[in-house]
């Protein structure tokens, strides 16, 4: 998968029953993942209803059919078959790993979960009550505390301002009728997105196709409403009793079918990617040792990047650490990065590329983000010869571009002195 | 990821915050699912070098990648008294440069080569790695054997990095409710001083204190040929793999080590009773452990039963804890937890998060009438059967992806265990009988040394 050329990974577009999938065939392991999703997830939960598409889609795996909550699940376990259904803030995923051995299961599994959710009064009440504790504890470390506001004052009256996955009040008052209607709004033959990664042929894959999807109500899930632009907020302090400050902060990012989005995470890689080598990493850790990491990256919603980083300090120097934050951002949206930096992100960047598709679930996954994104199939072979082709000028052009340090939003949950 | 890789990367601290996806291993061709007991998982070939090293070497050719893992066979169980933090320390000072690569070189060099590089310190083991391409083998060889040799371990980075550990366990633990809790039940179970009951990063007053000297000591007495192992996986020759082996490794002096000397466990827990009231704490938890055998420690007979005890009394839905605490009512989740592989007595433990408005006393009740059910009756035939089908069905996922090759051969190995633990693992599970199994809960849940304790919401008391 490598060579002069760079990486490449082979995706065939196998189409049937009305369904068109990305396929990465790959037979020296025997197992297969298959990854799906719809446009949706918490974007479509009705105002006082958060949380009701996560919460209806953790359902569909406690019981389907003639299978109650422990059927189901003894189903699945007993042939080693992770089966998953998620909503995330503007979608609603499915999944199911399995041995080649169990793929006739994980299939019937699957469709009879998209397709006859029991709901029953019991487990509604079981998940419903783990979903509230959940919800409860992520609200426990100030980190928690930290994104949440982040996420909240940067789209108000916006789904994408609200946790996705509902908080205790709102999932409390969720009737079993509103996460069938959840259902009915989601799952629908249109709008379907597929990938699939493993020891399994196109052929074969066309055969499962309609044993997976067929019979889902015809149409679309309703239309998601579009990200408002990101409200900067300037500087937020929640208090919390910590010996430690956790900090999020971030920006505005660029859409993802921006030209300049593959040059942006380039320079966001040099800024504040992962490992030792950003120039964060150096300054906020290696030379102050002010935390044990810091970083930022783009998260991706609704088709647009948003710039996020996070860093935990002692109270005492939560003032400091921003202050070398800001310094460098301030930095490398006047200067740019290096060509030395330049040349070694890239060669990360392309060189990294094999290592990210070593299993076949992470590679469906990997499709679908793409397909989510409206990438074409060749977008990942082209990708080396896009990233080489970056000059330090477009760079420079592009951080001076994205950048804004008088413009950072930040929260810090903790006890912070000097803020 | 299955059960088992899971439990073993559990409790280890990795050097850098950003976590890498682990790294690899896959033989060239896939063997049916069925003739899985019968072939070794993956198919490692292993040999002793003249200086001592043990080399590990599972080749798999699916993807052009390669993983190189050192574990040495030392970790924080073996850090020295009043001294908790020290193996860790190490780790992260190990960062620092060796004679030939100058300090940060080594990330660097691995980043501009498109791989991953991290490390790890476990109570068990402490392990460096990089993921790479597969041509890059010798470069990472080179600079992993420099720095296992010739650390330099300056002076003048110990403070800045000592603030950076300090930060680590604020985030770790200091700033998270249940990081706290944990390290205070660890600690009333075993005494504060015990190695099973120092936390891994180290007590805050301990980090402080360690000195260079602290660091080059452990390095002088642990990290030496005899008491490593080598672990390659993924796309590389054993021809090849020997070659570099000798040209790189080959040069480590040989030399002798401390072996490792646990202490005994306390014939009585510590503090039985472990309470804790946390204001930031939302749901009340609950958590019971009881000093259980291991696989190098005393009944190992056990071993083996305690996993499938584990999964019979709490692997979720369908499991006993789930019926008396989960679908009763009392509790949003409950289950258990055991890891045979590990170095001296282990833990058996049991969790639960109470529901909103469940006394705690209530679901404490539940758990201690499951437990004499269990004991009173044994597990069931089908209990046993169904718990062995479900831990083995998913063994030959291991081999989709890159990550529990390595980790799964270098646990295993570095803490004295033979490799067919790791090639034949189904195989030892799938001999367990029901008799095996109520013998070890009676052994273990019957007259447990052990705490249970609360965590709960609101002011100390």
């Amino acid at each position: 998968m490598t060579g002069e050329q760079g990486f490449s990974l082979p995706i065939q577009v196998v189409e049937a029953g009305g369904i068109s999938t990305w396929l990465v065939e790959d037979q020296s392991v025997p197992v297969v993942s298959v990854a799906w999703s719809w446009a949706g997830g918490a974007a479509l939960d009705p105002a006082g209803q958060e949380g009701v598409a996560a919460l209806a889609a953790s359902l569909l795996t406690e019981g389907a059919g003639s299978l109650r909550a422990v059927e189901f699940g003894d189903a699945l376990r007993d042939q080693a078959i992770s089966l998953n259904f998620s909503a995330d803030r503007d979608s609603f995923e499915g999944g199911f790993r399995a041995l080649t051995t169990a793929l006739p299961e994980a299939v019937r599994l699957a469709r009879l979960a998209m397709q006859e959710p029991r709901l029953d009064a019991d487990a509604v009440e079981r998940v419903r009550a783990r979903s509230i504790a959940a919800a409860r504890r992520a609200l426990e470390t100030p980190r928690g505390q930290a994104v949440r506001a982040f996420w909240a004052n940067a789209y108000p009256e916006h789904s994408a301002g609200r946790p996705s996955g509902g908080t205790a009040e709102s999932l409390a008052a969720l009737p079993v009728e509103a996460l069938r209607a959840a259902l009915a709004r989601q799952i629908h033959h249109e709008g379907l997105l597929v990938t699939a990664s493993g020891a399994i042929t196109a052929a074969e894959l066309r055969g499962l196709l309609p044993a997976l999807f067929g019979g889902l109500p015809s149409g679309a899930p309703q239309a998601i409403a579009p990200l408002p632009a990101f409200r900067g907020f300037g500087q937020q302090v929640l208090p919390v009793a910590s010996p430690q400050s956790a900090v999020i902060f971030g920006q505005d990012g660029l859409a993802s079918s921006d030209p300049d989005w593959e040059a942006a995470q380039v320079v966001l890689r040099i800024l504040a990617g992962g490992g030792f080598s950003s120039r964060l990493m150096q300054s906020v850790r290696e030379q102050r040792g002010l935390s044990y990491g810091i970083g930022a990256g783009l998260d991706l919603l609704f088709r647009h990047g948003v710039v996020i980083g996070s860093v935990a300090t002692e109270n005492a120097r939560v003032a400091e650490t921003l202050a070398v934050t800001r310094e460098e951002w301030a930095r490398m949206a006047a200067e740019g990065p290096s060509e030395t930096e330049l040349a070694d992100a890239v060669a990360f960047l392309t060189g990294s590329m094999p290592l990210q598709f070593t299993d076949s679930r992470r590679i469906a996954e990997t499709l679908l983000m793409l397909r989510q994104n409206g990438r074409p199939t060749d977008w990942l072979s082209g990708r080396p010869a896009r990233l080489r082709a970056l000059t330090r000028e477009r760079l420079v052009q592009v951080a001076a571009r994205m950048l804004t340090p008088d413009g950072l939003s930040v929260v810090v949950a903790g006890q912070p002195a000097g803020l | 990821m299955t059960r088992r890789t899971a439990l073993r990367s559990a409790a280890a601290l990795p050097v850098a915050a950003t976590a890498t996806p682990p790294a690899l291993a896959q033989p060239a061709i896939a063997p049916p699912t069925e003739q899985l007991a019968e072939r070794p998982l993956f198919g490692a070939v292993s040999w002793t070098m003249a200086n001592g090293l043990r080399v590990v070497l599972a080749e798999s050719r699916r993807v052009p990648v390669v993983s190189h893992y050192l574990f040495y066979g030392a970790g924080a169980g073996e850090d020295p008294a009043g001294r908790s933090g020290t193996a860790h320390f190490l780790e992260h000072m190990m960062f620092k440069g060796s004679r030939n690569v100058a300090p940060g070189a080594l990330s660097l060099a691995v980043a501009r080569e498109g791989g991953q590089d991290n490390a790890f310190t476990s109570r068990d083991v402490t392990a460096y790695y990089q993921t790479v391409e597969a041509s890059r083998l010798p470069l990472v060889m080179r600079m992993e054997a420099d720095r296992f040799a010739y650390p330099l371990l300056p002076e003048g980075t110990i403070e800045p990095e000592r603030a950076v550990i300090l930060e680590e366990r604020n985030q770790r633990t200091s700033s998270n409710p249940r990081g706290r809790f944990w390290e205070g039940f660890e600690a009333a179970m075993w005494g504060p001083q015990h190695w099973h009951g120092r936390p891994l990063i180290g007590w805050e007053e301990e980090i402080r204190a360690i000195t260079l000297g602290d660091l080059r000591n452990f390095h002088e007495r642990r990290y030496a040929p005899g008491n490593a192992v080598l672990v390659v996986t993924g796309d590389a020759r054993e021809a090849e793999v020997r070659k570099l082996a000798e040209e790189f490794y080959g040069v480590v002096p040989a030399r002798p080590f401390t072996p490792r000397q646990r202490a005994e466990p306390v014939p009585a827990a510590a503090e039985p009773r472990f309470v804790q009231h946390d204001p930031a704490v939302r749901e009340a938890s609950f958590m019971r452990s009881a000093m259980a055998p291991s696989l190098t420690w005393g009944e190992t007979r056990h071993a083996w039963p305690l996993e499938l005890l584990a999964h019979l009394l709490g692997s979720g839905a369908g499991s006993r804890l789930h019926k008396a605490l989960v679908e009763t009512g009392l509790a949003t989740s409950a289950s258990a937890s055991y890891d045979s592989e590990t170095v001296g007595p282990g833990s058996f433990s049991i969790s639960a998060t109470a529901r909103q408005g469940v006394p705690p006393e209530r679901l404490e009740a539940a758990v201690d009438a499951a437990i004499a059910a269990l004991l009173q009756d044994g597990p069931s035939e089908a209990e046993v059967t169904r718990s062995i089908r479900q831990l083995t069905a998913g063994a030959m996922l291991s081999l989709d992806g890159i990550g529990a090759a390595p980790r799964m051969l270098g646990g295993v190995l570095a803490i004295g265990l033979p490799l067919e633990m790791v090639e034949f693992w189904p195989r030892y599970l799938k001999a367990v009988t029901r008799e095996q199994v109520a013998a070890a809960a009676r052994a273990v849940l019957g007259q447990p040394v052990g705490t249970t304790g609360w965590l709960l919401p609101g002011a100390p008391a």
